[in-house]
């Protein structure tokens, strides 16, 4: 009886095992594409932006921009800390955060899409026009976002390059009126980008 | 079955992994994000804030102390007569400042620094600063003696601790001592010690409401009264109003924290307000 009862126990705890290790092998066979996947990344991107108004223009660069490319089907995705932007004027670089970006609620701009028609584009040496299309988070806010770039590969880096216009009122950023005439409503925004493989 | 439900989710799981492309890197950038604004000025009330006169900035400050409000109409809730002390100060990086202050009550001028320590960040708690002055009181006096530069400075030295608590909330505390080099009274101590707690919390975006006190510690002579300041901060971009109600009418450390003259039951209290006005150079 007691040679049995324990065999048995053996089988079943072998059974089991069995089990858990197929089951580990899907789990590993279904997340094969995350790391199969074509990568291209940074961590330091830059971006900036300019807004000229009647009384001051305001100006800042933040080299802390992170981006993804996956090179296999074009989408995109862009991570900005809005605490990282710089300022030449320290009181205007802390009402931005403060009063403006709201950054300690809402830390991080970030842009998910992709590039239009990704199959038909061949990377060369050249800048390339592309068409992003996705969504922008900022402050909070989610808009669709659609605008031109430029993209080209040397030396098995990415290079890319945006130029684009944000309304400030569309990300839910107020400006009172007793500073209207020092911010503007529409501001300028670059961003380039090296992206290297993963 | 279980089967089934876990291979549901896995493939769920991989589509949405699929969708976020930046958890792709893992988080391996912990930056130290420094904590900005503690306090809107370099004041909270009467006492100082952690706040430094920005890198490359100019900064002018009025400190405008009205007269008591115990007399009434009769000089308009104390409107009529002010005390008053500009002072203009110089950040050279964020850690260091300068500045000097004159201010109308004993004709006094100061001399200041004020060093930061530390800065509280994701990665440290706290914000920590030194504050130095000189006070120099030219008051005609009687006797040759008290005439004498040396009778007539005063030092005040503070260790100032804050927290901003969220973006709302901050909180200081201030360990001070004040070292006078003469005392008019033989029974008046030299070297005074106190506490002081300040601490705003942000009614909207650029108001706020602050107030600020300072406990003694040892004995004080029994004219002495607890300092205290109530007040608010209002933003106006290159501006920051802040109007109070105090029972002082001096600006300066030494006035403020240990020469408070005003209690609530006569209504001794003063209104008052800095201007801070930053110019970049």
């Amino acid at each position: 009886m007691k040679v049995v009862s324990i065999s048995n126990l053996l089988t079943n705890s072998l059974v089991f095992n069995r089990r858990r290790f197929s089951l580990g092998l899907l789990i590993l066979i279904l997340s094969q594409p995350l790391t199969a996947k074509d990568i291209y990344f940074t961590r330091s991107g830059t971006i900036s932006f300019f807004s000229t108004a009647i009384i001051e223009d305001i100006e800042a660069y933040n080299k802390q921009v992170t981006c993804v490319l996956d090179k296999e089907n074009g989408s995109v995705a862009f991570q900005v800390p809005i605490l990282g932007f710089i300022f030449e004027n320290a009181l205007m670089q802390e009402h931005f955060n403060e009063n403006y970006l709201e950054s300690e609620k809402f830390p991080t701009a970030i842009f998910k899409g992709k590039i239009n028609d990704w199959e038909l584009i061949e990377l060369s040496e050249k800048d390339q026009e592309v068409n992003l299309t996705g969504e922008m988070t900022i402050h909070g806010v989610t808009n669709e976002f659609s605008e031109k770039g430029f993209i080209s590969i040397k030396n098995n880096k990415i290079d890319g390059t945006t130029q684009f216009k944000i309304i400030v009122a569309d990300y839910g950023i107020e400006i009172p009126k007793i500073v209207r005439n020092n911010i503007a409503k529409i501001v300028d925004v670059n961003v380039k980008l090296s992206l290297k493989k993963k | 079955m279980k089967i089934f439900l876990l291979l549901f989710f896995c493939l769920i799981f991989s589509l949405f992994a699929q969708d976020d492309l930046l958890d792709l890197l893992d988080d391996e950038s912990a930056n130290t994000i420094p904590v900005s604004a503690t306090f809107k000025a370099t004041r909270i009330v009467n006492a100082q804030s952690i706040e430094l006169a920005r890198p490359k900035t100019l900064e002018f400050m009025i400190q405008h102390r009205f007269g008591s409000m115990g007399n009434g109409l009769y000089d308009l809730m104390g409107l009529d007569g002010a005390m008053i002390r500009f002072e203009l100060k110089y950040g050279f990086n964020p850690k260091i400042s300068l500045g000097a202050g004159r201010s109308s009550l004993n004709k006094t001028y100061d001399f200041f620094t004020k060093l930061k320590l530390s800065n509280q960040s994701n990665n440290f708690p706290l914000s920590t600063a030194v504050f130095a002055k000189a006070e120099i009181e030219t008051l005609e006096r009687q006797s040759e003696f008290s005439e004498k530069l040396e009778n007539r400075l005063t030092y005040d030295s503070q260790f100032l601790i804050a927290r901003k608590i969220n973006s709302s909330i901050s909180v200081q505390i201030m360990p001070t001592w004040i070292h006078h080099n003469w005392v008019r009274v033989q029974t008046n101590k030299q070297d005074l010690f106190s506490v002081g707690f300040g601490g705003r919390f942000k009614l909207t975006k650029r108001v706020s409401i602050n107030m600020d006190t300072f406990f003694p510690l040892g004995e004080r002579d029994e004219n002495f009264k607890q300092s205290w300041g109530v007040g608010f901060d209002i933003e106006t971009g290159g501006h920051v109003f802040q109007l109070m109600v105090t029972n002082v009418q001096g600006s300066y450390e030494s006035a403020y924290i240990e020469n408070a003259t005003g209690t609530l039951d006569g209504m001794e209290i003063y209104l008052g307000f800095n201007i801070t006005r930053v110019f970049r150079l």
